[in-house]
């Protein structure tokens, strides 16, 4: 299922490779529902800048290699990709923060790459939303 | 947009304020939305330190903290918080993940209200943060409600406190409010414990309590008493105790909860109250109602163990006086001076705790206790001696009452002599209540009075009868005016030379159903309720009718001489009065002759010379009756307007027998004639009297010789059958006796047969 920033997104539009869970994005338009205070463009450009700013941070770390760095953008990110709907990222962030947490065996530059990658599917689908 | 408030009620009318924090923007961004559309008044705050700077000078309802965050996280944030003046209470509540457990236990620790799982269901978010609302509402109430009662119960020196047996296992004993601990004096701080308290309880009610204690313990029954204490600062104070029992589950008593309240204030004023109501405030002897009260008592104790008692009224004679010349100042002095000397009379006791509230002594000698004296009111005293064994007894006290007021005492600088009448009841013979024997006492003292004061009595029925008999007497001479029962008798006066009738006397007489009562029987009591009055000025009239009736019957032309007392001479309107009467009639003023005794004159004469004068102006004539028992100012004889002397009777009865009688009778011609005063001799019964009067030089003459005082219409017969026909034996010794130029020579030169 697509959905897309306009409250009644245009017939025929095309399947985007990563999409936001459309129950998550429905909760977010009954707080606008007719769109008046533009909540949703508010949530998403918040969203993208936000994400683009760890994912640069999480891109320091490649080289740093700072775990709680790592622990802290994974927990922001966890709840705030949950509630815009981009479910693979914040399914990556909890996996990557009850390792971090648990100090469970495993490879730091792992989680980073897996974070940069569900999050670089999550901006192009916040966009995508964005753009409609 | 719908707007939901699950929670919301009625007192709740404010929209709640939130401060949320959260490092999360998307999170602080939506979560505020989700709250606003339901409702919340929403500040936001990215950090822990932002929140704890907007909370520098501003109070949320409820804080919505994130838990993890950078910098200072949502426990350390929510630690600061609780630590801030202001904030112990408000409702913090800590966001955490779903599968956070440790997170929820450092929450707790740290001070937070509650948590919640961080969700997109804003609803219940929203619901969370109702209740949390609710809660710390009921919070602030019931905290509210408790510092209220703290005062409540601070203002009224009261504290609340609760006791438990040991039992099973469980501590049990004292716990107390701190204001019940202020109640004991001491800081909310301090222990107390059941011991240190009963340690405040003075050794000699300690024990009293303890009964009550172990009383009220085993009957399971509810406390209620005072108890004094002793505060560990040496301040004595009343504590009342209250207290219910509590059960356990078996129905057996497991402790106490009650209050315990200062209430010295309360009993001090209680105590004052009694002292206003039960003593008089003057002398601090008992009052009036405190006497019935002990009186009531010991009559029934009297009356329970078969023995008499006594009740002496002790009225001080002349008070008024005192009072009405010193000042009531002076008066209430006096009355203080002889409450303290009565007080030394008896064995008072101030005290009567000893004989119990429902009139049972705890002991046979109990009653002793009710021994007093108490003021009844005005100057009247009562003693109150519970138990004589006779008259006797009684007398004895009534004369140490006397005793105690023979020396003098001083008040304003003046030295007074007062005494006192004392009429004595005895029970059960005198009065089978208190009442009764109050009124009886009370005619005993009258009694006393009636016979000259100072002295005491004992009441007697035939001191009671006398009493009524006056009473009904009063009653009927009230009456007697109107119903014409009082009438004028006439006595003629009698110029013994000339053997004829110079003018009469008029003496009041009280057809009283058919006796006539004589006027020693009923003027003085005329004299004592003021009726002697409206008496006097009757008498006036009539005698100015009767003037008019002889007149015209047979040419009577003298006076008619009417008593009167000096305060008729004291009135404004008698001169008024008798030129109304005498014009009525149609008469000369001078037909009417005043009488005023001696000692009445004398007693008066200030008040009384102005009346004089002006009734001698308009041709009323003046007489002086009883002369020479009295003590009359020569001087004052020479110049009052007065025109005849009476010698008064007892002179005249002794003449011929004494030699002094003549000596007197004499000096009062002498006196009379260089006054140029006509002079009349009273209660001439015999020719012996007549003759040695006549060689005394009187002439003019009134007594039972000539007639006794009579009804108008025979003093016409007798004037016609006796007098005018010069039937008398009388009138021969008259006849005799005229032919010398002095009357005074010539009865000495013939004396009378």
């Amino acid at each position: 299922m697509t959905t897309a920033l306009n409250p009644e997104p245009p017939d025929g539009a095309a399947s985007l490779p990563v999409t936001l869970d459309a129950r998550a994005v429905s909760r977010l338009r009954e707080l606008d529902p007719d769109g008046r205070h533009g909540v949703l463009q508010r949530v998403f450009t918040a969203f993208e800048t936000s994400l683009m700013r760890m994912l640069v941070q999480l891109g320091a770390e490649h080289e740093n290699g700072d775990a709680g760095v790592v622990a802290s953008v994974a927990h922001t990110l966890k709840s705030s990709s949950a509630s815009v709907g981009a479910l693979q990222l914040s399914k990556a962030c909890a996996e990557v923060e009850r390792r971090l947490h648990d100090q469970a065996p495993g490879d730091l530059q792992a989680d980073v790459a897996k974070l940069l990658a569900a999050g670089e599917s999550a901006l192009v689908a916040v966009r995508a939303m964005l753009r409609g | 947009m719908t707007v939901i408030h699950p929670f919301a009620d009625a007192s709740q009318t404010a929209v709640p304020e939130v401060l949320l924090v959260d490092d999360d923007e998307i999170n602080l961004l939506l979560t505020g939305l989700g709250l606003r559309e339901r409702g919340f008044k929403l500040v936001e705050a990215s950090s822990g330190e932002a929140a704890l700077e907007l909370l520098r000078d501003w109070t949320p309802d409820v804080i919505v903290l994130d838990a993890l965050m950078p910098g200072l996280d949502g426990f350390d944030t929510c630690r600061r918080i609780r630590r801030m003046h202001g904030f112990e209470n408000v409702p913090v509540l800590m966001l955490t993940g779903l599968d956070d457990d440790a997170s929820i236990t450092r929450a707790y620790e740290a001070g937070a209200t509650d948590f919640f799982v961080k969700t997109t269901q804003w609803s219940l978010l929203a619901g969370r943060l109702h209740y949390l609302l609710r809660a710390s509402r009921t919070r602030i109430e019931l905290e509210r409600s408790k510092s209220k009662l703290a005062r409540a119960q601070d203002l009224a020196r009261m504290g609340s406190f609760d006791w438990w047996r040991v039992d099973r296992g469980s501590r049990g004993g004292l716990r107390t409010s701190p204001e019940a601990l202020r109640v004991f004096g001491l800081g909310p701080q301090e222990e107390v414990s059941l011991r240190l308290i009963l340690r405040m309880v003075p050794q000699g009610d300690r024990r009293a309590f303890l009964r009550l204690l172990h009383a009220a313990l085993k009957h399971s029954s509810v406390l209620a008493t005072d108890v004094p204490i002793v505060l560990l600062d040496g301040r004595q104070r009343i504590i009342h105790v209250e207290a219910e029992p509590e059960f356990n589950e078996h129905g057996n008593g497991a402790g106490y909860t009650g209050i315990v309240q200062d209430v010295t204030e309360r009993r001090q004023a209680e105590d004052r109250i009694r002292q206003l109501a039960n003593f008089d405030a003057l002398t601090g002897l008992p009052n009036r109602r405190q006497l019935i009260w002990r009186a009531e008592r010991a009559l029934e104790q009297a009356r329970r163990q078969q023995h008499q008692f006594a009740m002496l009224l002790i009225d001080l004679d002349r008070f008024k006086l005192i009072n009405d010349t010193l000042g009531h100042g002076a008066g209430d002095e006096l009355l203080v001076e002889v409450g303290r000397r009565l007080r030394a009379c008896v064995r008072h006791s101030d005290q009567v705790a000893d004989v119990a509230p429902d009139g049972s002594a705890n002991s046979a000698r109990a009653h002793r206790a009710l021994e007093a004296v108490g003021r009844l009111g005005g100057d009247e005293f009562v003693a109150l001696l519970p138990e004589v064994t006779c008259d006797r007894d009684a007398e004895r006290v009534a004369q140490r009452v006397l005793e105690a007021l023979r020396e003098p005492i001083f008040v304003s600088g003046q030295e007074c002599f007062v005494t006192a009448s004392v009429g004595v009841a005895i029970f059960p013979r005198d009065g089978n209540t208190v009442v009764d024997l109050l009124r009886n006492s009370d005619i005993a003292m009258y009694s006393v009075k009636a016979q000259g004061k100072n002295a005491s009595a004992i009441y007697s029925p035939a001191l009671a009868s006398q009493g009524r008999e006056k009473l009904e007497l009063e009653t009927a001479l009230h009456k007697a005016i109107e119903r014409d029962e009082i009438v004028l008798h006439y006595q003629p006066k009698i110029d013994v030379r000339a053997a004829k009738m110079v003018g009469v006397e008029a003496l009041m007489r009280w057809q009283r159903g058919g006796t006539l009562v004589p006027p020693n029987d009923f003027m003085p009591m005329a004299e004592e309720t003021g009726l002697i009055v409206p008496l006097s000025e009757w008498a006036l009239r009539e005698a100015a009718r009767q003037a008019r009736v002889w007149q015209d019957a047979f040419g009577f032309n003298d006076s008619i001489a009417v008593n009167l007392p000096s305060r008729l001479f004291e009135r404004s309107d008698l001169v008024e009065h008798i030129h109304q009467s005498v014009t009525l009639y149609d008469v000369p003023h001078r037909v009417i002759r005043l009488e005023i005794t001696e000692d009445n004159l004398m007693k008066e004469l200030q008040n009384v010379i102005p009346s004089l004068h002006r009734l001698n102006e308009i041709g009323v004539e003046i007489s002086i009756d009883d002369f020479g028992t009295g003590y009359s100012s020569l001087a004052y004889l020479t110049t009052l307007p007065i025109s005849e002397l009476k010698i008064d009777r007892s002179f005249v009865r002794e003449l011929g027998v004494t030699p002094q009688s003549s000596a007197v009778v004499t000096a009062i011609i002498a006196l009379a004639r260089s006054l140029g005063l006509r002079v009349v001799a009273e209660g001439v019964e015999s020719l012996r009297q007549l003759e040695v009067l006549h060689r005394l030089g009187c002439v003019v003459m009134q007594g039972f010789l000539f007639s006794r005082a009579v009804p108008p219409q025979e003093l016409q017969t007798w004037l016609e059958q006796t007098v005018l026909p010069r039937k008398a034996p009388w009138i021969g010794a008259a006849v005799d006796g005229e032919g010398g130029d002095d009357g005074l020579r010539a009865a000495g030169a013939r004396p009378f047969r």
